[in-house]
């Protein structure tokens, strides 16, 4: 306890950072961690659903009780054109079953209390502290710096400090990026009774909903919006490329276009009367394995979202799952190498192969295309247009008479949809 | 020497929020008093100085002190009371310069107790003379300047027209004013070693109370209510290149007459 | 018959407070008394009973001519207790405060400080104070037999004066000498201003660094007719203003047509000396900055850049 150093430093109290403090605390390892923020989970974005198969079976014990907001029994698509929209919804008795699929998730909340379980544990989190370096001897990292003034020494350091990660750039791991890689998002948290998200979006009780939108919300720019139901409030957000933002003309800033999405009638009347109690904008990486720097070095690990390890569909950011595996196997990779207290690249090598058989870089593998077939524009303007031109003639019906719907539907629906890019399109979509 | 500090813990004012007026403290992070940091990192200098000195923290307030307690401990605290019985709640300030004189009564020597000249959420002011009176000690209070010598101290206090230089013996009550210091952000490695200081927590009745002389029941004062006063702000940020900002705000002070009658 | 006693250690706040406890005197059928205390204390009896006093109890004792905490919580409590007094009405001024916890806890009694109103309600006193910083307002009552309150000075005006005969008692107090010694009183540069009545208010915060940047903040205040007031470092800490400048909690309330902000996050501590403006502009470089919460008009950018030009298009409009 007297000696001057640690033995695992973590960097960030996301999931992956938390992860791998929960089982090392557990396994009576010397483990601190250190947050920017006032506490766990102050900072943290997250538009809001874990998939818990991937993750249900670490810390089991802990699920149970986790403070989780509502399991997730409808999804909804919809397409947004401007002056219309069409919707696709699944409601499936199947996400009605436990264990449930997904959970809508806050995490400020969410973090908070898993911190505070890690503190249990015995790891100790110190908040309001940021990490700004990473202690090199010898080649190796062996700590970090906070400030010009403190520093932590341990035998190894997790980069857990999330999207940008200052760490593995620091120890070398990864370049600066380019705006190219990015994507930004901003999110609202509106607060609303919870009988009244249950009455406007017809939910039982803890029964959520997921809606994902595209279209005209981004203004034919990359991207995406989502609205998630919590307990009592609503996540809603959108996500848009840097580059098409940057090239877009006339510009237009993020915020402008949440303002414009929430105004949308769709939008409109399903917060009304909320109040906002977090806004916050973030960036998102690219994802997918092209954009993963190396994972270890020696001294240091690297987990979460600093290592990549994210699927940005626009539409949807998928991040947590993988946060929390890569952060129990680099829990796992430190408990082997402390057998021998080699904390060497060689020795740590073994996260990578752990990674690379788990779920994380399967996943991350096979959506490797996703991002092409996404700078589609046709995606963000001609495909919602055209299917609410279709739907609105078919459903529109006025003093004419109601004839040839058939015919003209076809008609059109021929002419829009059979030609070559459209074609492409869909060949894009299938090798996905 | 021995030097005694007081501090509170309260909910990190800035992060409140207010709901149909009232005030939302849950998940709301907890902080000292500004005030009170100064008064603990003035007792460490003070140690500093003299070399031997002993600085016990006392802190009435909630369960969360147990983590809390450790950033005075690491910025020079030797040891630490904490008075967490949920019998203390709801305390007024008199209820708690009564909690505060008997726990130090209890912990028995003291040249210096050290307390803010008014915490940061209540900012009453009355903590530290009423407990002054309770340990029957003089005190001098909105001190910007202190100095300990040969059982002495020797103050400049802060006061509306003038600052009053002031000197008494020890024992002495000092209540400090922000000026005084810079508190000092301790370092990990003291918030680690922290832990192992000594922490005692006394109820009621380590400190000869009953639970009806402490906390809501033997408050004197009554709250009748605690709304946020209403306030409806345009909340328009100017845009624009700088030029087109300033004209946007002269006519939009010109158009709310209040500029340029 | 109860009795409001008033004390104050600045005449003109007691005088307010006198004035005012007339009106609750009426409603709590109670009567008004004052103490005066230290040396000349005898010769301003009839300014007392000018504004309402019914009675003044006076000491000129050797040992009140320095004022210390102790020996005039001492003193008072030797008025307050032999007699009827039930309400012991302090200012709110550092001493005011000082003395109502001394004081309070010598007379068993319940004690609020820095009252922004007081009423009476079910025959006792009400007051308003902040509370959580200045989050909100809380209305409290003392429920012990006596009550200590002080109240912020100029919370209530001093009414008209009329000629009115009164009763003086002398009274006899035993008094230790004061365990705190005076070396030494410097004086802070005078500086006479009431930014509480001002039309028009200008703050400056921690975010101008540069005392020489005063200069054009200054030239903008003459140019909209503003008083400049200040967030706690400029005047606690680097002295630039009298404390009499500094608005805030434990400075002054202020209620201006405009108030104009520059260089301050706005803690609450600061920003509840200001709630009541009826426009408030903001410059400040950080778009997230807690003042623009609650402001109305608001500029995200340099000080040094956007006030000069500010001045420059005031200028131009003449
Ligand atoms: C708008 C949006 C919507 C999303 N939606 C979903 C979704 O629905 N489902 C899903 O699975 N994923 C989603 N994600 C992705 C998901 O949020 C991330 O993948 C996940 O949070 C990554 O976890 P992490 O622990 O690696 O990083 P983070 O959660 O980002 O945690 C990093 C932590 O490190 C701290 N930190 C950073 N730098 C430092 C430093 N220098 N010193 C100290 N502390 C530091 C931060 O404050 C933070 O607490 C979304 C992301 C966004 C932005
Ligand atoms: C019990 C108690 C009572 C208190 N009473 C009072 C009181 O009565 N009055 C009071 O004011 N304070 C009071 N305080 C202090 C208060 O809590 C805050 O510390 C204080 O108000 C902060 O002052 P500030 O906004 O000037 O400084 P800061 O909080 O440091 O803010 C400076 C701001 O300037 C901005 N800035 C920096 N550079 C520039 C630039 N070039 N151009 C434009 N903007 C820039 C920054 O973005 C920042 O927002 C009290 C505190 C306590 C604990
Ligand atoms: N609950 C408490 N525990 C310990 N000290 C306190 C507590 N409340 C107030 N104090 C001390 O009393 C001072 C003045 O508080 P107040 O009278 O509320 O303005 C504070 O600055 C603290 O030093």
């Amino acid at each position: 306890m007297e000696e001057e150093k640690v033995e695992v430093v973590i960097v960030g109290a996301g999931l992956a950072g938390l992860s791998a403090a929960y089982v090392l605390a557990q396994e009576g390892v010397d483990t601190v961690v250190v947050e920017r923020g006032d506490y766990p989970g102050a900072k943290n974005v997250t538009g809001g659903r874990i998939y818990m198969y991937p993750v249900a079976r670490y810390f089991p014990e802990l699920w149970e009780d986790a403070p989780l907001e509502r399991h997730v029994t409808r999804e909804t698509l919809t397409m947004m054109a401007e002056n219309c929209s069409t919707s696709i919804t699944l409601d499936s008795d199947r996400f009605r079953e436990e264990p449930y699929h997904s959970y809508t998730i806050l995490r400020s909340k969410f973090d908070r209390w898993f911190g505070d379980k890690v503190m249990e544990a015995g790891a100790f989190v110190l908040p309001k502290s940021r990490a700004d370096d990473v202690i090199m001897e010898d080649g190796r990292v062996a700590g970090i710096r906070m400030g010009d003034e403190d520093e932590i020494p341990a035998d190894v350091v997790i980069a857990a400090d999330g999207v940008l990660s200052l760490m593995a750039e620091k120890a070398g791991l990864r370049q600066a990026q380019q705006p190219k890689h990015f994507a930004v998002s901003v999110k609202e948290v509106i607060e609303l009774p919870s009988k009244t998200i249950e009455d406007r979006f017809s939910l039982g009780p803890n029964e959520g909903t997921a809606q994902l939108f595209f279209g005209d919300l981004t203004k034919g720019m990359m991207g995406g919006g989502f609205l998630y139901t919590n307990i009592n409030s609503i996540s809603l957000g959108l996500v848009v490329g840097i580059e098409s933002l940057m090239e877009r003309d006339p510009k237009i800033e993020v915020h402008e276009l949440i303002e414009d999405f929430k105004a949308r009638p769709e939008i409109r009347n399903l917060i009304a009367g909320g109040e906002i109690v977090e806004y916050s904008a973030h960036v998102i990486p690219e994802g997918g394995v092209n954009a993963m720097p190396r994972l270890y070095s020696d001294g240091i690990l690297v987990v979460g979202e600093a290592a990549g390890f994210g699927l940005n569909m626009l539409l949807t950011v998928r991040g947590m799952e993988f946060a929390v595996g890569s952060g129990v196997m680099a829990a796992e990779t430190i408990m082997k190498a402390r057998e021998s207290k080699d904390y060497s690249a060689a020795s740590l090598s073994y996260y990578e192969e752990l990674v690379k058989e788990s779920f994380i870089f399967k996943d991350l593998h096979s959506f490797r295309n996703v991002l092409s077939m996404l700078e589609n524009p046709r995606l963000f303007n001609f495909y919602p247009q055209a299917v609410c031109d279709i739907f609105e003639k078919l459903m529109w019906i006025d003093e004419n008479p109601k004839a040839k719907i058939s015919s003209t539907v076809i008609r059109e629906g021929i002419s829009k949809f059979l030609n070559w890019s459209t074609i492409r399109d869909v060949a894009g979509m299938l090798r996905i | 020497m021995d030097i005694v500090v007081c501090m509170k813990q309260m909910p990190d004012l800035q992060q409140i929020r207010i709901k149909d007026r009232k005030p939302i403290l849950e998940n709301v992070p907890l902080v000292w008093g500004d005030l009170d940091k100064n008064a603990i990192e003035e007792a460490a200098l003070i140690k500093e100085k003299v070399g031997e000195a002993k600085i016990t923290v006392v802190a009435k307030g909630s369960d969360k002190l147990q983590q809390g307690i450790l950033e005075p401990l690491a910025m020079g605290a030797d040891e630490a009371v904490l008075l967490t019985d949920p019998a203390f709640e709801g305390s007024d300030s008199m209820g708690t310069a009564k909690v505060l004189a008997k726990a130090i009564e209890k912990i028995g020597a003291y040249d210096l107790v050290i307390l803010g000249e008014g915490s940061t959420d209540n900012y009453s002011g009355l903590v530290g003379s009423a407990l002054a009176e309770l340990l029957n000690l003089p005190e001098i209070t909105y001190v910007r300047e202190l100095n300990v010598e040969n059982g002495k101290v020797t103050a400049v206090r802060n006061m509306e027209e003038s600052f009053e230089v002031v000197e008494a013996n020890l024992p002495v009550v000092i209540t400090v004013a922000q000026e005084i210091n810079e508190p000092r952000l301790p370092k990990f490695m003291a918030i680690r070693k922290a832990g192992a200081k000594p922490r005692h927590e006394w109820g009621p009745a380590d400190i000869g109370l009953s639970a009806d002389e402490v906390g809501e029941n033997a408050a004197s004062v009554d709250m009748l209510s605690n709304l946020a006063p209403e306030q409806d702000r345009k909340n328009i940020i100017l845009e624009g290149d700088l030029d087109e900002k300033i004209d946007a705000l002269v006519d939009a002070l010109i158009k709310e007459g209040v500029l340029g009658r | 018959m109860s009795e409001i006693l008033v004390f104050c250690d600045k005449d003109e706040t007691a005088f307010e407070l006198v004035s005012k406890s007339r009106e609750f005197a009426k409603e709590l059928g109670a009567t008004v008394s004052a103490a005066l205390l230290g040396n000349g204390a005898a010769g301003k009896a009839d300014d007392y009973f000018s504004y309402g006093a019914d009675r003044v109890y006076v000491s000129e004792h050797s040992v009140l001519s320095d004022f210390y905490v102790a020996t005039y919580a001492d003193a008072l409590q030797q008025i307050a207790e032999g007699e009827d007094v039930e309400f012991v009405l302090l200012g709110s001024t550092k001493r005011g405060k000082e003395l109502a916890g001394r004081l309070a806890q010598k007379l068993n009694a319940g004690a609020i400080t820095d009252a922004n109103d007081v009423r009476v309600s079910d025959g006792n006193l009400v007051a308003d104070r902040y509370a959580y910083g200045g989050n909100t307002l809380a209305s409290v009552a003392v429920n012990t037999p006596k009550k200590v309150i002080s109240v912020m000075p100029r919370t209530f005006e001093a009414g008209l004066r009329e000629a009115k005969e009164g009763e003086v008692v002398n009274v006899d107090l035993d008094l230790k000498d004061p365990e705190v010694r005076v070396v030494e009183r410097r004086d802070k540069a005078g500086d006479e201003v009431n930014l509480d009545e001002a039309e028009m208010l200008l703050c400056v915060g921690r975010g101008v660094q540069n005392k020489e940047d005063l200069e054009m903040i200054e030239e903008l205040a003459d140019l909209i007719g503003a008083e400049i007031g200040c967030t706690k470092t400029p005047a606690s800490d680097w002295e630039w203003f009298s404390e009499e400048r500094m608005v805030g909690l434990s400075g002054k309330k202020c209620k201006p047509s405009l108030y104009i902000s520059i260089g301050i996050s706005g803690q609450i501590q600061h920003t509840v000396g200001v709630m009541d403006s009826k426009i408030i502009a903001t410059i400040n470089t950080d778009e997230n900055a807690l003042m623009f919460n609650i402001t109305d008009y608001g500029i995200v950018g340099d000080y040094a850049v956007v006030v000069p030009k500010l001045v420059e298009k005031l200028k131009s409009l003449g």
